[in-house]
């Protein structure tokens, strides 16, 4: 397990090294159309080729990489702020102020995740700078990913208040935001810190779902999501097996995730 | 005891059902864009139909009237029209239910099979193999969006509900794996390894038994999942379902028919989980 990590966290790496390189790997950029060698097959030029509007498919690669992994983990900051702040005042407060925040809660995780973000996403505008549509994408992904990280906040939160340490703090005279300060937080570090990691997986796929049903991040912006749409073509016209390098990547990426979270897990 | 969690799970599951299709509504109605209709570029419309149109729209833009209106039809068992297919909702839930109902019945039969399959393999065996395989499986599976799937099931050819199993499995494999590994570290049960009993002896006496109120809550969940998963591989395989006619509701605004997805696949979702909750406690009881 231990080599799977060190194979994990250099992908990661790697991948944060080329997304953040992108101009210097693929010096056209993302929207540079090569009008000489549209829909090119792999070359020393275009290592996997362009598009139907001749772009070289490796920049949008890498650009797209670049949105996915800079914005998802601000989402998951966001979802995790959230998270913290309802899941700790209901299991702080208890009785009503935790039942209404958990239906709420259970209102969220009752609708299928999907459906939900479809919903909200389509009910945004659609036809929007690309900059705005990365940007809401994110948001809504934060704004709507915080409740079963609350859930789990919310039971450390109740575990938290009725220990000894605790209770000892409050016979002490701790109350308010002096005992959320030095005794709730720092003991909840590990549950958000957990949530935290979590989220960015979920996000990246969540995004590349909603990109592949073009409710995502809009041209000529790529991102992991927008890339699938436009292979989307490809199903119905010929099998280009360079095309489907962002699949191969947004699936590694999430699983070098997936094998370091089980250790942040464990830590929280 | 046993009607008291019933008549709980389905108040709770009223009150979400009542919240949810009310959140969609006031989102839809305040979402930017919704006093506008397509339908009022065409050119081959009347001034007195394109008037029609303004005037329902009006009449839906009032949330808690349209909302109050929808509830007092929905007793009747009417489900109001679709603005976008020009179809009563009613009937295009008829037509589409049963292709998302059959997928999703054939995918969650896949990954059950499979995901048992591979969880027994791997804590029967206890071989590094089996538990490499299983981790493999489930991690890249886990690992992969639907969408991504989903197109690459469209490219090879392949039913688009094995996709969805594939998605789900991960979920009933990793579940299932700890829960027989749990079980297979109880006291009594080591203490029957050590009397001699048999393997299959102690997995069916003591293992199973124990972990089958787990599961059938991992049924209900594993149906909320299935349906999630349904939207983009619905959306993207061209597949007449509900998720598919989402999709498309979401895209065009569709008000009266997304409410009414909305409520449908709440439904299913929470009352998948409220049974299964429901068969969890039973079983614990009679356990007792």
């Amino acid at each position: 397990m231990k080599t799977l990590r060190i194979i994990a966290i250099v992908t990661l790496m790697a991948a944060a090294v080329a997304a953040l390189g992108a101009r210097y790997i693929a010096p056209g950029g993302y929207e540079h159309q090569f009008r000489e060698a549209t829909d090119a097959a792999p070359s020393a030029h275009h290592p996997l080729g362009t598009d139907e509007l001749g772009r070289d498919r490796l920049a949008r690669l890498l650009y797209g990489l670049r949105v996915s992994l800079g914005m998802a983990p601000l989402a998951a900051l966001l979802t995790t702020v959230l998270a913290g702040l309802l899941g700790g005042i209901a299991g702080c407060f208890g009785g009503w102020v935790e039942r209404s925040s958990m239906f709420l809660a259970d209102l969220f995780l009752s609708i299928p995740w999907l459906f939900l973000l479809i919903t909200v996403r389509a009910a945004l505008p659609l036809n929007i700078a690309p900059e705005s549509s990365a940007a809401i994408t994110f948001l809504l992904l934060g704004l709507l990913g915080w409740a079963a990280s609350a859930r789990v906040v919310c039971a450390g939160a109740k575990n938290l208040m009725s220990s000894d340490f605790v209770w000892n703090a409050r016979a002490a005279g701790f109350s308010g935001l002096k005992l959320v300060r030095l005794h709730l937080l720092p003991n909840l570090r590990g549950t958000l810190l957990a949530q935290f990691w979590i989220s960015i997986p979920v996000f990246i796929i969540a995004e590349a779902n909603l990109g592949a049903l073009g409710l995502g991040v809009t041209e000529p912006l790529p991102s992991l999501g927008s890339l699938l749409k436009e292979m989307q073509e490809m199903v119905t016209l010929r099998p280009e097996p360079w095309r489907v390098a962002p699949i191969f990547v947004l699936i590694i990426l999430v699983s070098s995730f997936q094998v370091l979270l089980n250790k942040q897990e464990v830590r929280a | 005891m046993k009607s008291r969690i019933i008549l709980a799970g389905i108040a709770r599951l009223l009150a979400l059902m009542l919240t949810a299709s009310l959140a969609g509504a006031l989102l839809l109605r305040y979402a930017p864009g919704f006093s506008s209709d397509e339908r009022e570029l065409n050119t081959g419309l009347s001034a007195g139909s394109i008037q029609a149109i303004r005037q329902e729209r009006l009449a839906q833009g009032n949330v808690p009237s349209f909302y109050l209106h929808y509830l007092a039809s929905l007793c009747r068992g009417d489900l109001g029209n679709s603005i976008s297919l020009n179809q009563p909702v009613r009937s295009l839930l008829h037509d589409r239910l049963p292709v998302t109902l059959q997928n999703l019945f054939l995918a969650l039969l896949l990954a059950w099979i499979v995901g048992l399959a591979l969880a027994f393999t791997s804590q029967l065996t206890r071989s590094r193999l089996a538990v490499a395989a299983g981790e493999g499986v489930s991690g890249v599976l886990i690992s992969t969006p639907a969408a991504a799937l989903a197109l690459l099931f469209v490219l090879f050819r392949f039913p688009l509900w094995t996709a969805a199993g594939l998605l789900i499995l991960p979920k009933i494999y990793r579940y299932s794996s700890n829960l027989l590994g749990e079980g297979y570290e109880k006291p009594h049960v080591l203490m029957a390894r050590a009397k001699g009993a048999g393997t299959w002896g102690i997995l069916f006496r003591h293992v199973v038994p124990a972990a089958l109120p787990q599961w059938v809550s991992l049924l209900g969940v594993s149906v909320s999942i299935a349906i999630g998963v349904m939207l983009p591989l619905e959306a993207i395989g061209d597949v007449p379902g509900i998720g598919q006619l989402a999709w498309q509701a979401a895209l065009s605004r569709d008000l009266p028919l997304l409410v009414n997805l909305t409520m449908a696949v709440t439904f299913l979702s929470v009352a998948a989980t409220t049974l299964s909750d429901s068969a969890k406690h039973s079983l614990l009881r009679n356990a007792a």
